[in-house]
């Protein structure tokens, strides 16, 4: 059944790859067959369990293509398909035909091949196809992420994007022909006995962290995450970014992993989960603070890998198998909610014009779905129960609590490793309250704001689909742990088959419950509210009389007392225009966080290797003299090297 | 037998000197094409038995290296009608000093190598790396094309002098080969340089760094 579901899939991506320029409605008909059929047969392998395996007669590069889905690969699947399918959508009405002439047509195209690139990097089994699946992907991602090319900084960021992309690209290369080296041949599958491949795992764990950004590998990812459309940018976010952790969980998985390499990504884990979010407080960019927080969540994610790791290598499976399933839950709530936010973020850019905090406010009033999702997607990232976001930091949480009471430095470890979860979770919180309260509440800072409009059906559905996922997985998380189980058992034969722990029982019900006690105390608010008949005034009157809209807080003073706590890292450029005559008549106060990493380490870095080879580049000149002159001495340095003993 | 062959190696060592001395284009060609004829000898000193081949080649290589190639560089000067000044990179002091300093380490160099006994006593060897030193200064050194070839040439003979070594293993066909190939080189090059000349108006190599990438 899954090999004709596979067929329709992959020939519906193939007739949306053609027909996107021409046909819209086809194209849509296309990508959302191709994508449901997809995840039914993913979702088939998450519940029955069996891979499904295909070896092709024709070779492409010399290899027989060999598909298999297990569940593993089913897992990131079905994220991409569900957030795939509902960006799809979302992007009908979000970048339009009559809206973006020039671009939306080859946007299409280049979505499908971006969604059927993706899902080749999940499917394939030989380094070669992998290899060349990632390639397309990352081109295709880079087409996408500039289709606003005539504006400069989106060129600026889809260069930069690129250019990490393709060091990315080049560790995997140096992996990928390095195992095949090893093993003979291209063929990708467990190889835990053999020892001497792990130290190829470093290589990898470049390459797939730099793709999914983390902490000191994420310089491209603010940039182009906020400069690509926001459906673009929800795809990158959830499921692109996931691309990178699928490879580290693949290859941790089928190949032996380092001593230390756990230490190692859960470090690289708390490092991005703490400093992610605390970038995230210095921005005043919508969507650039939104792509902060991925580099937050994948730091989630790989602390919860991390600590499996270090629990593999102990021989610990209870608590292990806790920070795995954690992680692995993060995936798709972090896929889920993230993306929510984007098309939420997406919105407000399109009623508005502007990605600014400091030009939005009171958006409630008048975007009131876009408004209520987004809340909610907030609350998910904070980690608020009863939403999703509880549900996978809560499972890591508990593997942490349970690896103190080990002896040894794990429990050391995992101590302020669970403290620092914590703080970020608070940190969150913080932002998401900065972000909702000065986008949406508030009075509109703006023409522009004021002037704005709820979005239409398509984008209000692909965002509903998407809430509506967070909150299912967060009253019933139980229900999705079999699938859990079956990537923990496709991950580590050994650590498969256990049942649901209890503690996640309880959570389901508590969140239940606290669901239930949240609607009543809501219906009964709402009553309440009906019965007695409230005036509207203001927020934040504060007791002035004519209030404007500068007097609100700003997203920069909102966070200002926790963002100063980070400026060692922040470095944030701050112009200070103090009045001091005794009639005042005019301050000024604009701060701006930078990328701390990228103009502090990437670009110097960049500038000295520009003005070594600058240099270099006096050698050629054309005069043919001087070049005897250099083969001359290449001569005599080639004889010294073999007369002083250079000869073996 | 070794001391006239030696005479004949140090007599080319000499024109070495001469070249690197000489200010005017002429005189260049003139001792380049008197080295070329005193190698183009050396063959019949080394081998005892004359074959009709041996002589073959010694009448080519004299009849190449001596004559014709002069010939066709004298022409390429007179056809593209430059000046018969050298202007040198190198000055003709240093130029001299660096090619006595070459050819002086070379004798000491070649005292180092692991020569076969039969070679030990002969000036081949030195001779040769000098003659290539003596080829890359002048190529170094020396602005004008016709310069340079002449330059290219003297390496040329540098690397026949240490073909010569391998007489006995190599055939002489080779020998014939390379000199073919130097011929059509030079010939090549006389037909550029005309064309050069009638296009930039110069042959002063170092107007043509504008061609560069």
């Amino acid at each position: 059944m899954i090999d004709a579901l596979m067929l329709v899939a992959a020939g519906s991506m193939l007739t949306g790859m053609l027909s996107g320029r021409f046909a819209p409605r086809l194209w849509l008909v296309a990508m959302l067959a191709g994508q449901g059929t997809a995840f039914a047969a993913a979702v088939s392998v998450l519940a029955g369990g069996m891979p499904w395996e295909w070896r092709s007669a024709f070779h492409v590069g010399g290899e027989s293509l060999h598909l298999r889905l297990d569940s593993l690969s089913a897992f990131f699947l079905v994220l991409l398909c569900v957030v795939g399918g509902a960006a799809t959508v979302y992007s009908r009405e979000y970048w339009t035909d009559r809206a973006h002439p020039r671009s939306a047509g080859t946007g299409r195209g280049w979505w499908s091949a971006l969604v059927a690139s993706l899902g080749l990097v999940l499917l394939v089994c030989n380094g070669l196809h992998f290899l060349i699946a990632w390639e397309l992907f990352t081109l295709s991602a880079y087409f996408l992420v500039t289709l606003d090319r005539p504006r400069r900084e989106v060129r600026a960021a889809g260069w930069l994007y690129l250019a990490a992309s393709h060091a990315a690209v080049l560790a995997l290369f140096a992996f990928f022909t390095l195992l095949a080296a090893r093993t003979g041949s291209w063929e990708l599958g467990p190889m835990r006995e053999r020892a001497e491949l792990a130290p190829l795992f470093w290589l990898a764990l470049f390459g797939f962290s730099l793709k999914a950004g983390v902490f000191p590998f994420h310089v491209w990812l603010p940039s182009a995450h906020a400069s690509a459309p926001s459906h673009v940018s929800a795809m990158l976010s959830g499921v692109t970014l996931k691309i990178g952790i699928y490879g580290l969980v693949r290859f941790s998985g089928w190949l032996p992993v380092p001593v230390g390499a756990g230490w190692v990504v859960a470090v690289l884990g708390v490092v991005s989960a703490v400093l992610g979010v605390a970038f995230a407080l210095g921005q005043h960019d919508l969507k650039r603070l939104l792509a902060y927080h991925s580099v937050e969540n994948i730091g989630i994610i790989l602390i919860g890998l991390g600590f499996a790791l270090v629990a593999v290598e102990q021989g610990d499976t209870v608590w292990g198998r806790l920070a795995f399933a954690g992680g692995l839950l993060h995936v798709w709530n972090h896929g889920l909610f993230k993306a929510l936010l984007f098309l939420g973020a997406g919105s407000v850019l399109h009623a508005t014009g502007t990605r600014e905090m400091s030009q939005l406010g009171g958006l409630w009033r008048t975007m009131p779905w876009t408004a209520g999702l987004f809340a909610l997607g907030a609350a998910a990232i904070s980690g608020l129960p009863p939403l999703n976001g509880f549900v996978s930091e809560w499972l890591v949480f508990l593997g942490l609590f349970d690896a103190t009471v080990t002896h040894g430095p794990t429990a050391w470890a995992a101590i302020p490793a669970a403290i620092l979860l914590g703080v970020t979770g608070a940190l969150a919180l913080a932002c998401f309250v900065k972000v909702c309260g000065v986008v949406f509440l508030g009075a509109p800072r703006s023409p522009a704001a004021s002037r704005a409009h709820e979005s239409g059906p398509a984008m209000r559905g692909s965002m509903l689909l998407l809430a509506g996922g967070c909150v299912v997985i967060g009253l019933a998380p139980v229900i999705f742990w079999p699938a859990l189980d079956r990537v923990l058992g496709a991950w580590r034969p050994a650590w498969g088959g256990a049942i649901p722990p209890a503690p996640l029982l309880a959570l389901g019900c508590f969140h239940m419950a606290l669901a239930i006690a949240a609607g009543l105390a809501a219906w009964w608010l709402w009553r309440r509210a009906n019965r007695i008949a409230l005036t509207r005034v203001l927020t934040w009157d504060c007791g002035y009389k004519a209030p404007t809209a500068r007097m609100q807080y700003t997203a920069g003073s909102f966070a200002g007392i926790i963002t100063e706590w980070f400026d060692w890292i922040l470095r944030p450029v701050r112009h200070d225009e103090r009045s001091v005559a005794f009639f005042p008549a005019r301050a000024k106060w604009t701060e701006h966080t930078p990328e701390t990493v990228l103009e502090h380490v990437v670009a110097p870095i960049g500038d000295v290797a520009m003005r070594l080879s600058t240099a270099m580049r006096r050698l050629q000149h054309g005069r043919v003299q001087a070049y005897v002159f250099y083969v001359v001495i290449g001569l005599a340095v080639l004889a010294c090297i073999i007369l002083t003993g250079g000869r073996p | 037998m070794n001391t006239h062959l030696n005479l004949l190696i140090g007599l080319a060592m000499g024109l070495n000197l001469i070249a690197l001395g000489s200010s005017r284009l002429p005189s260049l060609i003139l001792v380049v094409s008197a080295q070329g004829m005193l190698l183009g000898v050396m063959p019949l000193l080394l081998e005892h038995d004359w074959s009709w081949m041996l002589l073959a080649v010694v009448v080519a290589t004299v009849g190449g290296k001596g004559l014709v190639i002069p010939a066709l560089l004298r022409r390429a000067m007179r056809a593209a009608n430059i000046e018969r000044e050298l202007e040198p990179l190198i000055g003709f002091v240093p130029s001299l000093l660096l090619g006595a300093g070459g050819m002086i380490a070379a004798v000491a160099f070649s005292q180092s190598l692991p020569l076969l006994p039969e070679h030990a006593g002969l000036l081949l060897v030195p001779g040769a790396m000098a003659s290539i030193l003596t080829g890359f200064i002048l190529l170094i050194g020396r602005v004008k094309a016709i310069s340079q070839v002449c330059g290219y040439l003297i390496l040329e003979n540098g690397i026949y002098l240490f073909g010569l070594l391998l007489i006995r293993s190599t055939p002489l066909m080779v020998e014939a080969g390379v000199l073919l190939d130097v011929t059509v080189g030079v010939f090549v090059i006389g037909i550029i340089v005309d064309r050069i000349q009638r296009a930039f108006d110069s042959l002063d190599t170092r107007k043509l760094t504008v061609l560069h990438e």
